[in-house]
């Protein structure tokens, strides 16, 4: 079967009802989704099927047969980040990382359907990811900032520009 | 039945750093013929940000941009000993350690950029990537020249080491165990206060704010200290009202057998989280800080359970104070109803989730 990630044709060989999580990383290596919970519990597998988040651990690839697949490396490139990969660098808002691919698909799919910066609200649309580190307030900074139409000069993050001067050698 | 507000309040020290007997941190840096700086630890960044922090710190050590430095933690082959990221130690430890390196180098570039000079080394000082004569700061020289001039004039190359490691105390007094040296290099404090609602009938408690206040020695990298505590508020949130592995111990029944049944605190449950750093120096960290990690944690629970008892009157004192938990002690803190001689105890608030059903006590005295 054929499926299109990150616009890029691939001919699947995995068997039709192998999760498409499994045939994103497996077949194809792409390992920007996680294998988290696999039960649809934590949201670090979400990609994006013809742009709406969905869990792709309890996904089976022929169900999405045709579909158009996007997980983080279809967001931005390194040079050229989406706001969301910039909000979230800014804002630092990953720690370990692991939840973040899902994190940063949702609070995209979020924004491109008129999501607002309102606390409540990104709350409800990103309620079903679990983040262990961050404590979710930097993240809800970061989709808030994306919603607001923030721009960041992307050579710096936030931690970059909060440096404490510590006076060097007394 | 009603919602009840409370607010609680709970006070915590912790020591950070294992410094007590042993675990090294090491770290070496060489500087690149151009003046760029190649950082070796072996410390992992968990996320905590140890990179960011460690590189701050040599940048600032030396006396060049922090740009300028490539951090390299990537494989212990090449990096020297660390043993690891635990214990609040990452910063407090082996950044002592990445500082002792920086000073190392900072001194051979100072000796080296004296000759090309000819000025004394104790004259220079470093500032922004450039070696300047104090009072005279149009005698200098760039660290890429001192580099430079260290690869292609001199033969060397411009290298530091640094190690921290509490020394191994000797028990002096084996009677009582009294040993040679202080337990710990520094003490943390920190304190939380958290609001919550408590439903006096579903038992189930909301937080509704967590006001953090920290002591993290220095606060190298504010953003990535906010950071810490504010996950740890999230995880001191879990452990004071969901999180259990084993919620009937030591029956193992109940215990969760799929994540689902782990109750870890998600978006929804977020309080308003207010975080206030304090800096109280101390004595053996790298321009005087602590850890964060570990501690970030630990004063949620207590703060919440102060919270409980203003709200509904009545102390929780296993964790996480689950909806059960306070009804159990709503329950045994209501007076019991009486008509006649019959006792009946408050059959709405009396619930047995293990058993069949609710349980209803008649007692006849």
């Amino acid at each position: 079967m054929n499926l299109s990630v990150n616009g890029v044709p691939h001919n699947i060989e995995s068997a039709p009802l192998t999760s498409l999580l499994d045939v994103l990383r497996e077949e194809l290596q792409i390992t920007s989704a996680k294998a988290g919970c696999e039960q649809g519990g934590c949201g670090a597998c979400t990609v994006l099927i013809d742009g709406e988040p969905q869990r792709s651990c309890l996904t089976p690839v022929v169900a999405v047969e045709g579909a158009e697949i996007t997980t983080v490396e279809g967001l931005g490139t390194p040079n050229d980040l989406a706001p969301v990969q910039q909000a979230f660098t800014h804002h630092y808002a990953a720690q370990c990382g692991f939840c973040t691919s899902g994190m940063m698909l949702a609070a995209h799919a979020y924004v491109e359907h008129g999501g607002t910066e309102d606390r409540e609200a990104i709350q409800d649309a990103l309620g079903g990811h679990v983040c262990r580190c961050t404590g979710y307030v930097k993240i809800i900074d970061a989709v808030a900032a994306v919603a607001r139409g923030d721009s960041f000069d992307a050579t710096l993050t936030a931690a970059g520009t909060r440096m404490t001067n510590l006076g060097g050698v007394a | 039945m009603a919602v009840h507000k409370g607010r609680g309040f709970a006070a915590i020290e912790y020591p950070t750093g294992m410094n007590q007997n042993g675990d090294p941190s090491q770290a070496w840096i060489k500087v690149k013929p151009d003046g760029r700086i190649d950082v070796f630890a072996g410390t992992s960044d968990i996320g905590n940000g140890s990179k960011t922090i460690q590189s701050q710190i040599v940048a600032e050590t030396i006396g060049v941009p922090y740009e300028w430095i490539t951090y390299d933690n990537s494989n212990t082959d090449s990096s020297p000993v660390c043993t690891g990221t635990f214990a609040s130690r990452a910063t407090f430890v082996a950044g002592k350690a990445a500082e002792k390196a920086a000073l190392a180098v900072r001194a051979r570039i100072l000796e080296i950029a004296g000759k090309e000079l000819e000025i004394d080394p104790a004259d220079l000082e470093i500032v922004d990537g450039e070696v300047l004569a104090k009072g005279a700061p149009q005698k200098k020289i760039s660290v890429s020249d001192v580099a430079a001039a260290a690869t292609w004039t001199y033969g060397e190359l411009i290298t530091g080491t640094g190690a921290q490691l509490k020394p191994y105390a000797s028990i002096v007094e084996p009677e009582t165990g009294k040993v040679d040296l202080s337990p710990h290099s520094a003490i943390s404090y920190a304190s939380c206060a958290a609001e919550v609602e408590v439903d006096d009938e579903t038992g189930i408690i909301t937080v509704l704010r967590l006001w953090q206040c920290y002591d993290v020695g220095k606060s190298i990298n504010p953003t990535l200290v906010e950071g810490q505590i504010e996950g740890g508020a999230m995880q001191g949130l879990g452990l004071g009202i969901l999180e259990n592995c084993y919620p009937y111990y030591p029956s193992v029944e109940h215990r969760g057998g799929e994540f689902g049944s782990y109750l870890t605190p998600g978006m929804e449950d977020m309080p308003q989280i207010d975080t206030i750093i304090i800096e109280n120096p101390s004595a053996d960290g790298p321009y005087g800080a602590k850890g964060i990690g570990e501690m970030a944690n630990n004063a949620q629970p207590p703060a919440i359970a102060s919270a409980v008892f203003d709200a509904v009157g009545v102390w929780v004192t296993e964790l996480p104070i689950t909806p059960e938990r306070v009804l159990r002690a709503l329950e045994a803190n209501a007076e019991p109803r009486r008509i006649g001689k019959l006792v009946i105890f408050d059959e709405e608030l009396s619930i047995n989730t293990v058993g069949n059903g609710p349980v209803k006590l008649e007692v006849l005295v």
